[in-house]
C-alpha cells in the first residue's frame, strides 16, 4: 500500500565496512515500494554542511534504477566520513584561526529546507552518539548498526562482521601455512578493542592453538605451556590469534619505553602525573608484538607477529552481509513508515526490531562467559588464555 | 620601544599548566606557563590539551579504580550517558566524549582519584607570578625567567601582556613561544614586554602549511617580518619542529634561513626533532592521534639539516639528538 510521498535521506556515518551499498539498496527499494523519494547525503553529513564542495550539491537522488545492481559492490557510493561531527566542524574564521564550531542547527535547518522528512543513518558506535544528540535536537532518524567487530550492542549481528570474519579466516589459513613452512609460531592480531568476536570466531574456524580476547585476561605462561607441549609432541608450528584489546591478567605492565617518557609526560600534563598516570595508547600491532616476544621467550620457539588491522574492513560484502544490509535498509524504511524515530534497527533473530537510541549508546556487545563459541573453542582444545 | 608597566586591573587567563625547571624554552632555567587555545591544528601537536579555548575534560584510565570500587561518575550530577562501563574483564569507566562535554569543574572534582580532570583554569596575573617566583633563585643563578607557551599564548593578549609586564616589574626575564597565527595587534600588544620570542616556521609552502597545520602561513610570515622590524631590541629565535616526511627537507630549512638572515635580531634557528610524547594525551581527551605511524627523525637527518643552519650562522656545533 502506497502512502503519501515523502522525501527521506540516507547517510553513512563513520568509516567503510562491507555491505554499506546493500543497506542503501535495501532502503531505496523499500522506499520505492512506498512511493517515497530517497536522496543520499555525501560523506556523512558533509554533503549538507558543505554543499559547495560537491558538483551535485552534496545530495544524490537515489532511484530504483541507480541501486538495483549495487548491493554486491565494494565501496560506498555516497562516500564515508570517519570524523563527520556536525557539533564540532573544523573551520577557519575571519582571523585565519582554526576552530571547531557547532553547526548542528545549520544541519537541521538544511534538512528542513531540503524537505527531508527523516534521515536513515548507518552508524558505528561513535556516529551513533552523534546521531543520538541530533535526535535530541529534533532530527527524525532511524539508525542502522554497522561493525566489523560485531560490537554494537542490542543487535545480534551487525552487517560487515561476516565479511570481516571471512577475510580473517582466509588470512589465518595463509598465516598457518606460512607458520608451517617457516616452523614458527604465528601470532595474528585482529580488530577487537573491547569485544573478541572476530578473534574468537575466526580463531575457532581455523582451529588456532590459542585465542586471546579482551573479555578474558590472559595468562601468558599458560598459553606458552600449552605451546611447549605441542612442540614437545613433535609439532613444528602453531597459530595464536589475538584481539587488539586482549590484556594480561597481571596488569598493569607499562612498556619500558613509556616508563622512560613518564617524567617528561608528567611535567607536560597534570593529567599524566604519577606512575599510575602512565596511560599509553596501544597502537595497532602492539598486542601481537608483545605476545610474540613473550611466547618466544617462554617457549624458545621463533614467533612472528602479523597484524590484520584495518585490512578486514575492505573488500566486497559476503552473501550474509548483502542479505543483512538489504534487510537492515528495508527495515529502516519500515520503521519510518510505522512512525518510529530515534530508534536503531536491531536484529533479534528471527525478527528485525527497533530499539531506542538511548538504549543502544554506551553499550558494547562483548562475548559472554557462557557463549557457545567459547564452549566450542574449549572443546576443540583451543586455549583462551585463562 | 618603551615598556610600560600595566597599571589597570590585570585580567585573568585560561592557564593549562605551569611547568618548572624548563631548560629548552629560552636561556637558563625557566618556568613555562602554558596557556590554552590555539589557532592551528598541527597534526603532530604534542599538547592537544592546549588547543581548545575552554576548560575541557580529560580522563586517565590508569587512575580509575573502576565501578565496583567507586562508580561515582556513573550517577548524577554527571550528565546522562557521559560515562559507562563495558561488561567484560575491564571494570574501568569509559567516557562517551560526545555526551560528556557538559561536565563542569565541580562535577569532575567528585572523582576521588583524579582520573577525571579538567584541563584549563582561570588564574590571575598575581596567582601565576606567585607560582613562577618560587623559582626566583634559579632564574638569578642561571639567567632564566618566565616563558609563555601554549597553545598560542598570543591569543590571550590582555593577559599575556599584563603577565609579562608584571614579570618585568619584578625583574624577571621574559620569553614567549608562538606560532604567530594571530592578528598583528595581538603580537604588537604583547611584544613590548618580551625579551625573547621563540617562533615556529613549520612549513614554507602555504598550501602545505594549511594541509598539515589547518591554516596557511601568509599572516604568520607577515607578522614575523613586522615583529623583526618593529621590535629591533627584542631577540628572536626561529624554530622548526622537524617532522619526517613533512618538513625534513633542505629546501624548507634554506627558505627559513633566507627569511630570517636579513634580520640581526634573529639570533638563532633551532631544530626540534619530532617526538611522540604527546601521544598518550590524545587518549586522555578522546581524540585520535593522526600521526601514529610516524617515527622521530633520524639523527642523520637532524645532523644534515643542522649543518646547513650552522653554516648560515657561521659556526660549527653539536646538533640536537633525535
Amino acid at each position: 500500500m502506497a502512502t503519501a510521498t515523502r522525501r527521506i535521506a540516507i547517510n553513512l556515518g563513520g568509516g567503510y565496512v562491507p555491505g554499506l551499498n546493500a543497506v542503501i539498496t535495501g532502503a531505496v527499494l523499500a522506499a520505492h515500494e512506498l512511493g517515497w523519494e530517497v536522496v543520499g547525503i555525501r560523506d556523512g553529513f558533509d554533503g549538507l554542511l558543505f554543499p559547495d564542495r560537491y558538483p551535485d550539491g552534496g545530495l544524490v537522488r537515489l532511484t530504483r534504477a541507480s541501486v538495483e545492481h549495487l548491493s554486491s559492490a565494494a565501496g560506498a557510493i555516497l562516500g564515508t566520513a570517519a570524523r563527520s561531527d556536525p557539533f564540532h566542524v573544523r573551520s577557519i574564521n575571519g582571523e585565519n584561526q582554526v576552530e571547531e564550531i557547532d553547526r548542528s542547527d545549520d544541519l537541521l535547518e538544511t534538512i528542513r529546507s531540503q524537505h527531508i522528512a527523516a534521515v536513515i543513518s548507518v552508524v558505528g558506535t561513535r556516529a551513533l552518539s552523534i546521531l543520538f544528540k541530533l535526535h535530541r535536537k529534533g532530527l527524525r532518524t532511524v539508525a542502522v548498526p554497522k561493525s566489523v567487530e560485531n560490537d554494537m550492542a542490542t543487535t545480534m549481528l551487525s552487517f560487515g562482521f561476516n565479511s570481516a570474519l571471512s577475510f580473517a579466516v582466509e588470512t589465518l589459513d595463509r598465516a598457518r601455512q606460512a607458520a608451517d613452512s617457516a616452523r614458527k609460531i604465528g601470532i595474528v592480531e585482529v580488530l577487537g578493542e573491547h569485544s573478541g568476536w572476530l578473534a574468537l570466531q575466526a580463531g575457532m574456524a581455523v582451529c588456532a592453538d590459542a585465542v586471546l580476547i579482551p573479555e578474558i585476561p590472559y595468562d601468558i605462561t599458560g598459553v606458552a605451556s600449552k605451546l611447549r607441549k605441542k612442540f614437545q609432541a613433535g609439532s613444528t608450528s602453531a597459530l595464536v590469534v589475538v584481539a587488539e584489546g586482549a590484556m594480561p591478567g597481571n596488569r598493569v605492565q607499562v612498556p619500558d619505553v613509556a616508563a622512560a617518557a613518564d617524567s617528561f609526560k608528567a611535567s607536560l600534563s597534570p593529567g599524566a602525573t604519577g606512575h599510575e598516570g602512565a596511560h599509553v595508547i596501544e597502537r595497532s600491532g602492539h598486542v601481537a608484538e608483545t605476545v610474540a616476544l613473550q611466547i618466544q621467550r617462554l617457549t624458545d620457539q621463533e614467533t612472528y607477529p602479523l597484524v590484520l588491522g584495518q585490512l578486514v574492513r575492505g573488500g566486497p560484502p559476503t552473501a550474509v552481509d548483502r542479505q543483512l544490509g538489504l534487510a537492515y535498509g528495508a527495515a529502516a524504511v519500515r520503521a519510518l513508515n510505522e512512525n518510529h524515530s530515534g530508534v536503531m534497527v536491531s536484529f533479534q533473530p528471527p525478527d528485525l526490531k527497533f530499539v531506542p537510541l538511548a538504549e543502544a549508546i554506551n553499550k558494547v556487545r562483548t562475548v559472554p562467559g557462557d557463549s557457545v563459541f567459547m564452549q566450542v573453542a574449549r572443546s576443540l582444545g583451543i586455549s583462551l588464555g585463562d | 620601544m618603551k615598556k610600560e608597566p600595566m597599571t589597570t586591573k590585570a585580567p585573568t587567563g585560561l592557564v593549562l599548566n605551569i611547568q618548572h625547571f624548563c631548560t629548552h624554552d629560552g636561556p637558563g632555567i625557566r618556568t613555562t606557563v602554558f596557556l590554552k587555545q590555539c589557532s592551528l591544528r598541527c597534526k603532530w601537536c604534542s599538547n592537544p590539551e592546549s588547543i581548545h579555548p575552554k576548560a575541557e575534560l580529560a580522563y586517565n584510565p590508569g587512575k580509575c579504580i573502576g565501578r565496583k570500587e567507586c562508580g561515582l561518575c556513573l550517577k548524577p550530577p554527571f550528565p546522562e550517558g557521559a560515562m559507562y562501563v563495558i561488561d567484560g574483564a575491564d571494570d574501568k569507566v569509559h567516557v562517551n566524549w560526545d555526551l560528556a562535554g557538559e561536565c563542569d569543574r565541580e562535577t569532575v572534582a567528585i572523582c576521588p582519584t583524579q582520573a577525571l580532570h579538567l584541563f584549563g583554569q582561570e588564574m590571575t596575573v598575581a596567582e601565576v607570578l606567585d607560582e613562577v617566583e618560587q623559582d626566583g633563585t634559579f632564574y638569578r643563578e642561571s639567567g632564566g625567567g618566565i616563558t609563555l607557551s601554549g597553545g598560542e599564548c598570543l591569543l590571550q593578549p590582555d593577559f599575556s601582556a599584563a603577565l609579562l609586564a608584571e614579570a618585568h616589574q619584578r625583574g624577571i626575564n621574559t620569553a614567549i613561544e608562538t606560532a604567530g597565527n594571530v592578528p598583528w595587534r595581538f603580537m604588537e600588544q604583547v611584544l613590548p614586554h618580551v625579551d625573547l620570542m621563540l617562533h615556529d616556521h613549520k612549513l614554507t609552502d602555504p598550501v602545505r602549511h594549511k594541509k598539515w597545520c589547518g591554516a596557511d602561513n601568509s599572516r604568520i610570515l607577515e607578522n614575523f617580518k613586522k615583529a623583526y622590524e618593529t621590535f629591533p631590541q627584542t631577540k628572536f629565535i626561529a624554530r622548526t619542529p622537524v617532522i619526517p616526511g613533512v618538513n625534513d627537507d633542505e629546501e624548507h630549512i634554506r627558505a627559513v634561513l633566507a627569511f630570517i638572515r636579513p634580520y640581526k635580531n634573529v639570533i638563532d634557528y633551532e631544530l626540534l626533532p619530532y617526538h611522540r610524547f604527546g601521544e598518550s594525551k590524545y587518549g586522555f581527551l578522546g581524540r585520535v592521534y593522526e600521526l601514529e605511524d610516524f617515527t622521530p627523525p633520524t639523527s642523520e637527518t637532524i645532523h644534515r639539516l643542522q649543518e646547513i643552519i650552522d653554516k648560515a650562522f657561521g659556526r660549527g656545533g653539536t646538533p640536537p639528538t633525535a
